[in-house]
């Protein structure tokens, strides 16, 4: 199954890179995803997404623009055709 | 050495042209807590609610918070409380910059404007001394012209200026008060207000710092919480990198942003305008900060084109961007800069333009009526150019739009096509899709605003902790809190975006350390109930009715037509009701005699 993987914000600027596809056999969860690419970029992900295991306050991780938080944390299934949204703890107003 | 207690206050009376000081008792301070607060009340207890705002009967405050100029974190803000001439409501808007440091150490911690000066004035501290001197010189000129001027007259570079630009001199309903060129007291028409009493400016410069406070107990704190900003993800990481226009594409992701005037979700061009956008096309130069702020999330910009400026911030970029239909990071930017130029809120300038494409859009505006000018259709970034340079010098159908949206589709026969709360525009979050934030946006008390309770904090980006932004229970309860600790952070003179790490336990310590009073979390957090109540009654005696607490009927009417969140609507009214249950207000919104006499007011 195909999916893809829309990085913004530091993501985007410190590894100059706005969109990963990949291709897994089955489908995963979010924390197999967080895996893989902590694999392809030096453990950057966790690093800025999770705490203690858990997703760290201020990180957002979509999944076709819902919230994982809302959907089953860092257990959500991906499946083929998904679009995962990352963002690192940002904020505004 | 003693502790920050008691309010010094320079009182102009523009009319006799005189100044005079007083004080006001710790008594008084410790209840309202400066800034917004404080001056809150001084605003109710001197002029009638019902006056006209635009009326030498109303009166302009310049309010320090109770911490500004001391060494708290963020700790330089300033805010400007008056009536309001868009929204009729008790008007307050607050900024950062240098210029409320240096008012502070100048010995003065609020500064009352009554009546109106026959000709232009503005008033210099210079030290000690406090004078209004002829603007007549300054009067028609830029915010920055008038910046450069005035500096050069004063003869001290170190001086700070707030002054209006062209906007406010033309009392366009949404002008602003600028300080240091670029930094805006924007929202809620102060610049009007100020325009309507011929003040253009003030500027002041301290012989030295006259704020009172122990330090050593003050810096300890200081320390801990300069710690906890830096270390924090947002605050130490996220906005010092992209700024606050690193939401572009968070709330376009989520499908909570707003493009061609609300009528969708998301903005096909997001990747075009957004904060990444600034820095990978290299407009970006560089951040900076504000007095004492360890965030600086502030953008130097230069443009293609050899202009540079500050901004353009998440909302200004939305306001000219998506909602307008503009993908243009050039013109959008452009728009920014002559917003700060002429004084100009840049919420309610875009989201105006955008209500008049809307209007045209749909043959409710003649052609005719834009004389010479561009046609106003979604996606002309021509348009946002001149239409603002238009609405600041009320030229041709400047004019009309320097009223603001919502009297601009009345006088159409369509005020459900302004997208605001109370005839302010509303900024840049769909409250289809974050219940809690359009339940805030309802009950505002200065009308559409997101910096009266910023729910987007825990409905979609997590912080203090993550909420389903569709889950209507515990939202009133949340609304509450975040309105009454907005409160109390807006009078303590500290910047709302610290409340991204800190907590009110944090607030309560450095409150507590900078100043004579010993305040309890809970007592901290009355006192924000205590002012939200107060321009609460400010409004209902001014004539505002609890009926003006709803949304434009877009949103609840019609679903989301796009994005992530397609088909929902605002379900604001269902949980109105038990927000004013938990306000302890009555079933009609009325504040009953138990607050009043609870909250002491």
């Amino acid at each position: 199954m195909k999916i893809k993987v829309k990085l913004y914000s530091l993501f985007r600027l410190n590894l100059k890179t706005s969109e990963v596809n990949y291709e897994f056999e089955k489908n995963i969860k979010v924390k197999d995803l967080i895996d893989r690419l902590d694999d392809d970029f030096s453990g950057y992900f966790s690093e800025k997404l999770l705490e203690s295991g858990e997703i760290k306050t201020g990180s957002i991780i979509l999944i076709n623009g819902k919230n994982i938080f809302h959907i089953n944390k860092l257990n959500s299934k991906i499946k083929h055709g998904d679009i995962v949204t990352l963002f690192p703890p940002s904020a505004g107003g | 050495m003693g502790k920050i207690q008691e309010f010094s206050v320079l009182r102009v009376d523009l009319g006799k042209q005189t100044v005079t000081r007083e004080k006001i008792a710790g008594e008084r301070v410790e209840k309202y807590l400066g800034g917004r607060g404080l001056a809150s009340k001084i605003l109710y207890d001197e002029i009638d609610p019902k006056i006209d705002p635009l009326s030498p009967d109303n009166k302009l405050i310049y309010a320090t918070g109770l911490l500004t100029g001391t060494a708290a974190s963020t700790g330089g803000r300033y805010m400007v409380v008056t009536k309001g001439p868009l929204t009729g409501t008790i008007a307050s808007s607050n900024s950062g910059g240098f210029f409320g440091a240096e008012l502070r150490f100048s010995g003065n911690d609020m500064i009352i404007f009554e009546g109106k000066s026959e000709k232009p004035v503005y008033l210099s501290i210079k030290g000690d001394k406090a004078e209004l001197k002829d603007a007549s010189h300054i009067w028609g000129k830029k915010v920055n012209e008038t910046t450069d001027m005035l500096i050069e007259e004063f003869g001290d570079d170190g001086a700070r200026v707030s002054c209006i630009g062209p906007a406010g001199e033309n009392q366009v309903m949404f002008a602003s008060i600028m300080n240091e060129k670029n930094r805006a007291a924007g929202r809620t028409g102060v610049g009007a207000v100020m325009g309507s009493k011929n003040l253009k400016a003030v500027i002041v410069k301290s012989d030295d710092n006259k704020v009172n406070y122990d330090k050593e107990s003050a810096m300890e704190v200081v320390r801990k919480q300069t710690k906890m900003l830096k270390e924090d993800g947002v605050t130490g990481e996220g906005l010092p990198a992209l700024g606050t226009k690193v939401l572009d594409n968070i709330i376009n992701s989520t499908g909570l942003y707003p493009s061609n005037n609300f009528q969708f979700g998301t903005f096909d061009k997001t990747e075009e305008v957004s904060g990444e956008a600034l820095v990978e096309k290299g407009y970006l130069q560089s951040n900076k900060g504000c007095y004492g702020c360890p965030i600086r999330c502030g953008r130097d910009v230069k443009l293609p084109n050899g202009r540079s400026g500050e901004g353009p911030e998440y909302e200004t970029g939305w306001a000219f961007g998506a909602d307008c239909g503009v993908d243009d990071l050039n013109a959008i930017t452009e728009a920014n800069f002559l917003c700060n130029e002429l004084g100009l809120d840049t919420i309610s300038a875009g989201t105006t333009i955008a209500c008049a494409m809307e209007l045209y859009e749909n043959g409710y505006i003649d052609k005719d009526e834009f004389e010479n000018g561009p046609e106003l259709n979604f996606g002309s970034s021509e348009s946002i150019i001149y239409y603002t340079k238009q609405m600041a010098y009320r030229e041709g159908f400047g004019d009309k739009l320097a009223m603001g949206s919502y009297r601009l589709a009345d006088s159409k026969g369509h005020p459900e096509l302004s997208m605001s709360v109370k005839k302010q525009e509303l900024p840049a979050y769909d409250p289809r899709g974050v219940q809690g934030q359009g339940l805030q946006y309802a009950t505002s008390n200065r009308g559409g605003c997101h910096v009266r309770g910023y729910m987007i904090s825990p409905e979609v980006i997590g912080a203090p902790e993550k909420l389903d932004p569709q889950e209507l229970k515990g939202k009133p309860e949340w609304v509450k809190i975040f309105q009454d600790l907005t409160a109390v952070i807006d009078s303590v003179g500290m910047c709302l975006f610290t409340s991204f790490a800190l907590g009110l336990d944090d607030y309560k310590e450095i409150v507590n350390a900078g100043t004579d009073f010993n305040y309890t979390s809970d007592e901290l957090l009355q006192a924000g109930e205590r002012i939200y109540n107060l321009e609460r009654k400010f409004n209902l005696e001014a004539g505002i009715s609890p009926k003006e607490d709803k949304l434009p009927n877009r949103f609840t009417d019609v679903p989301l037509p796009d994005g992530p969140q397609k088909g929902v609507v605002s379900k604001y009214k269902e949980i109105l009701p038990k927000y004013y249950e938990v306000r302890g207000w009555t079933p009609e919104g009325e504040i009953s005699t138990d607050k009043i006499n609870e909250l002491g007011l």
